[in-house]
């Protein structure tokens, strides 16, 4: 076993060095929620994050805040507001404004 | 009580009602998108004033709301557009910080994440984060130093989902452009938000 983890260390390392750096990997990463990534650098992508946990966490981590802007961005139209609401001034502004066309 | 008081009446618009029951909602949509107070009202005053004038289209199909918002998500692209024609792209560009001191390090491995300020593992889902205001308020306030043109680009992006030809005809930019605007938004925003959210000792 312990030779087994020696094997896989040595792999990880000789992998990060012949790999993309993590700069060039989280630019990749980006570029994959916004294109279709070529062959080639899918597959950089993936044994990139197989052996950086750091890279792993970026991708979920921009996958969160995707499905969570747009899950906002979708709320309801019938939702009713709480805040910010529109100020007195603005308000009043807009309702002169739109007495006057009426 | 007649009936003419019960059921409002749909033949003839009422502006002065819209803004009662639909104002703050407007409102808010519009300012989580534009992150400016004024330009978020001018978007509100425009819906109603174009609803006004168009309003033998709707009569009375559907939701009122939704046919407001409809037009609103119109005016608040218009409002990107406007700031693209008032500060066309010129020599030195800014897309947003580059964020190199992320992959600084003194060790033989430069270019990979320096260990402060790697990402961290965090615990939430986006079903907790969206009832979270607090955390909307951190949210806009990580997107507030950045350039507006990429900001914009970023909320049209990752809130509305429009296609990336879309927001390069909107804000007049090159793909490439658009690609680089959006890293740098999401490497700023992720580092932020950890910063500001995930690692604070309450969350």
């Amino acid at each position: 076993m312990k030779a087994y983890e020696k094997l896989k260390h040595s792999i990880r390392y000789w992998l990060l060095r012949k790999l993309p750096t993590c700069q060039q990997t989280v630019e990749k990463i980006s570029e994959s929620m916004d294109r279709e990534l070529t062959l080639r650098e899918r597959i950089n992508l993936k044994l990139h994050i197989w052996i950086c946990a750091w890279c792993q966490w970026y991708l979920e981590h921009l996958e969160i805040i995707r499905e969570t802007a747009r899950a906002k961005g979708a709320e309801s139209p019938d939702l009713e507001s709480v805040r910010p609401t529109l100020s007195a001034e603005a308000r009043e502004r807009i309702r002169r404004k739109l007495a006057g066309q009426a | 009580m007649s009936q003419a008081q019960l059921t409002p009446d749909m033949s003839s618009p009422n502006p002065g009602r819209w803004l009662d029951e639909h104002g703050d909602y407007l409102f808010k949509y519009a300012s989580f998108r534009l992150r400016d107070d004024n330009a978020a009202e001018d978007a509100v005053q425009e819906t109603f004033l174009a609803a006004l004038k168009a309003y033998e289209k709707f009569e009375g199909r559907g939701s009122e709301r939704t046919w407001l918002v409809g037009i609103l998500k119109h005016k608040i692209i218009d409002h990107f557009r406007k700031i693209e024609r008032e500060a066309p792209i010129g020599e030195g560009f800014d897309e947003g910080p580059e964020h190199a001191e992320f992959f600084e390090r003194a060790d033989e491995w430069a270019g990979h994440w320096n260990a402060d300020r790697a990402p961290s593992e965090w615990h939430a889902t986006p079903a907790e984060l969206i009832e979270r205001s607090d955390f909307w308020k951190v949210f806009s306030d990580c997107l507030s130093p950045l350039p507006q043109r990429t900001a914009s680009a970023f909320t049209l992006r990752e809130v509305d989902g429009l296609k990336s030809e879309e927001i390069c005809e909107i804000l007049s930019i090159s793909v490439n452009n658009l690609w680089v605007m959006l890293h740098r938004a999401r490497l700023h925003l992720r580092n932020c938000l950890e910063i500001n959210w995930f690692k604070q000792p309450e969350q």
